[in-house]
């Protein structure tokens, strides 16, 4: 008895399909770019290497999701574990950039990501931005449905804080430029780390 | 100590107004989310990646 498994030729083209998705895992799991891109990469090929162990017809992208995490955790030495968005970092940011509003609401909004426990944090982004179910995230994160759901929710009240109590970081309704506001913050974020030493 | 109890205290017609604030806000923390998400799946894939699965790809087959 074999389980059913997809040929190389389909695997390789959903795990393609999935790129763009690992990469922003990987994102908000690294905060600095060139970091998640490396973990990006090396999850891509454990799951093309590991591609005889999925079964066909279940979530390819929650077992992918699955590897990344994996891998971002257990090798704590990598470049992506030193390279975590640092608050203070995200911090001094925020301060010396502070003209352009939509900007500032995702600083802060990074900045709060960043102070919350890694746990919650990776639930939230999961669920609230990556588009999984509750029992999606549980099957990556290891753990209880229940548990996730208290880990999305305590996150999202304590984000909620955060950001109330910095006030001055989020303004009214005006339309965000999300994108030039990310790229901007990123590539702070990697200027600022390239300044501090490996290992730091 | 007496902060919080005078705070209690204050704490009942703008209970409403605090709550709808907050799920406005909420929502707007949830759109946030997805935006700094989307950006990066928007992006255009780095060509490394869909090089680094071919060759992946050629030297199973060996």
């Amino acid at each position: 008895m074999t389980k059913p498994t997809l040929d190389d030729q389909a695997f390789k083209t959903e795990l393609a399909d999935l790129i763009p998705h690992l990469r922003a895992f990987a994102r908000s799991l690294c905060g600095n770019p060139t970091a998640a891109d490396d973990l990006a990469q090396e999850a891509m090929l454990k799951a093309w290497k590991a591609r005889e162990s999925y079964q066909a017809g279940t979530n390819l992208k929650a077992w992918a999701f699955t590897i990344l995490r994996n891998l971002f955790y257990s090798e704590k030495r990598r470049s992506w574990r030193r390279q975590q968005l640092d608050p203070e970092v995200a911090e001094a940011t925020l301060v010396a950039n502070d003209n352009s509003s939509s900007a500032l609401d995702l600083l802060a909004l990074r900045n709060g990501l960043g102070s919350l426990p890694e746990d919650q944090r990776e639930a939230l982004i999961l669920v609230g931005a990556g588009g999984l179910s509750y029992e999606e995230t549980a099957e990556i994160c290891g753990c209880a449905v229940g548990t996730i759901k208290s880990r999305v929710s305590r996150a999202r009240k304590a984000l909620l804080e955060v950001l109330e109590s910095n006030e001055a970081g989020f303004s009214g309704d005006d339309k965000l430029r999300a994108s030039e506001a990310f790229d901007d913050i990123m590539r702070q974020a990697d200027e600022l780390s390239r300044d501090i030493p490996a290992g730091a | 100590m007496s902060y919080k109890a005078t705070n209690m205290s204050k704490e009942s017609k703008p209970d409403k107004d605090i709550e709808r604030s907050r799920k406005v806000r909420q929502k707007r923390i949830g759109d946030q989310l997805r935006r700094i998400y989307d950006d990066v799946t928007s992006e255009p894939v780095p060509d490394e990646f869909l090089n680094l699965l071919e060759q992946a790809d050629k030297s199973s087959k060996k």
